[in-house]
């Protein structure tokens, strides 16, 4: 098995910058939309307002999107003709990012506001009565209910890095440039190679394996 | 400081849930009594800036209510939230939400913590901590950042009775200092031990107040009357 493992590392070399462009792209993807999604989230899970259940209705149904639907509108947006056509980010591993980001937003922010709503208010009128700024309890809501938004962003990293539709889309597959895991599986698939289809799956699969050892070691350690 | 109210509502929809006329509030231990729903939990979040009336006015010092108030005010609420940390971290957030320098507030660990005998929690997570455990660090992390108007909802409803005298005196040593101090409480016993003035609230009204004596051994309402058996 290891040999053989040596043996495919060594024959498609081609496949570690695949690897780590498909990092690059969700992690970087994941990070921002959870900068935004945690503290929207919380901010929203904080206040009572108005929109609040029709917004909370709205992020349920973006969570269900399709993600050639956000290809698709992802394309519109900046492909030439498109009104951020001008930036040239059109099959370029940002147009990915992009497309990504999108995808994660509404699952980070609709499953933050759904999971810190109780605890958050709790906290909150505590640090109101020992004197914090908005600041520090927003900082404080996010660092108390950390366990339950690592998972938060563990599953916003786990839908970025497994699409295969929006950054097929916008990314175009190109070889070298935005080749991802997800589309080199379905490339190859394709073309009929499944051994390195079917590799290359079992490296998603582990790193999917590490993260969520790493956040049971990070649960337990709590 | 001296907390003065007029004319204060409090309404959610159409129910009333608080209607003071007229109230004042003075240095030493103001205990507020009354049954469940009576309104004395409202009356301290309203003081407290946590709420904000329906009508009427909150002075504190002749002053309305401001940033500089906020800060002189300090409230521990009925069901406290503890920080997922150490004893001694959650103890000491307040001071640190406040930029309190840490001289100062070692020092004030230090002037504090010997009352409740907590010492061996100090390195112990919150979520270890028995409910009793938990009260005593919840009323140090209030009592610690030594504002001039402290208000304590049920501080000691969790602890033993070993436990309350110690918190007690601590409140009366508190009070000692000129602080403004106000408890909420079911426990009329308590109420006799400690407080300079009482309050009895009912359905949203104050019934009767002041000096505890007065209140306490002479009450004219019925309701009062058959709390205390007289």
């Amino acid at each position: 098995m290891f040999e053989f493992i040596k043996e495919f590392f060594t024959n498609y070399s081609d496949i570690y910058p695949v690897i780590a462009l498909s990092l690059r792209v969700s992690l970087t993807a994941a990070l921002v939309a959870s900068l935004f999604g945690l503290t929207l989230g919380v901010i929203t899970a904080l206040h009572e307002f108005k929109l609040k259940k029709p917004l909370m209705r709205v992020t349920n149904t973006l969570m269900s999107l399709p993600p050639v639907l956000i290809g698709l509108l992802v394309y519109m947006l900046i492909s030439r003709k498109g009104p951020l056509g001008s930036y040239g980010l059109l099959f370029s591993p940002s147009a990915m990012i992009i497309a990504q980001c999108a995808l994660v937003f509404p699952i980070i922010f609709g499953l933050t506001v759904s999971s810190v709503s109780e605890a958050a208010k709790d906290i909150e009128l505590t640090c109101i009565t020992l004197g914090a700024g908005r600041r520090d309890t927003i900082l404080t809501i996010l660092s108390e209910c950390r366990m339950q938004l690592l998972s938060v962003v563990t599953a916003g990293f786990g839908r970025a890095i497994s699409e295969v539709g929006a950054v097929m889309m916008v990314g175009g597959n190109i070889r070298g440039k935005t080749r991802v895991m997800t589309t080199y599986i379905a490339l190859e698939t394709g073309k009929g190679n499944f051994e390195e289809a079917v590799f290359i799956g079992f490296v998603l699969l582990f790193i999917s394996f590490i993260i969520n050892i790493t956040l049971y070691r990070i649960q337990r350690r709590e | 400081m001296v907390i003065t109210v007029e004319n204060l509502v409090k309404d959610y929809g159409s129910a009333r849930v608080l209607d003071i006329e007229t109230l004042q509030l003075n240095s030493g231990i103001n205990v507020i009594l009354g049954s469940n729903g009576s309104g004395k939990s409202t009356l301290i979040s309203l003081i407290s800036g946590l709420l904000k009336p329906s009508s009427g006015n909150i002075l504190y010092n002749g002053k309305k209510f401001d940033a500089s108030i906020r800060n002189n005010i300090s409230v521990l609420v009925q069901k406290p939230y503890l920080f997922r940390k150490s004893s001694y971290e959650n103890i000491i957030s307040g001071l640190k939400y406040r930029k309190v320098n840490r001289d100062e507030i070692e020092t004030r660990v230090d002037k504090h913590l010997h009352y409740l005998d907590v010492e061996d929690l100090l390195n112990k997570k919150s979520h270890w901590l028995s409910g009793g455990e938990r009260a005593k660090i919840a009323l140090l992390r209030t009592v610690v950042l030594e504002t001039e108007v402290t208000m304590l909802d049920e501080p000691t409803a969790a602890m033993d009775i070993e436990s309350t005298f110690k918190a007690e005196v601590l409140l009366r040593d508190m009070a000692s200092n000129k602080r403004t101090v106000i408890v909420v409480t079911h426990d009329v016993f308590q109420a006799r031990r400690i407080a300079d003035y009482v309050l009895f609230m009912d359905k949203g009204k104050i019934i009767e107040m002041g000096l505890k004596n007065d209140v306490l051994d002479n009450p004219r309402s019925t309701l009062l009357k058959q709390i205390l058996n007289k």
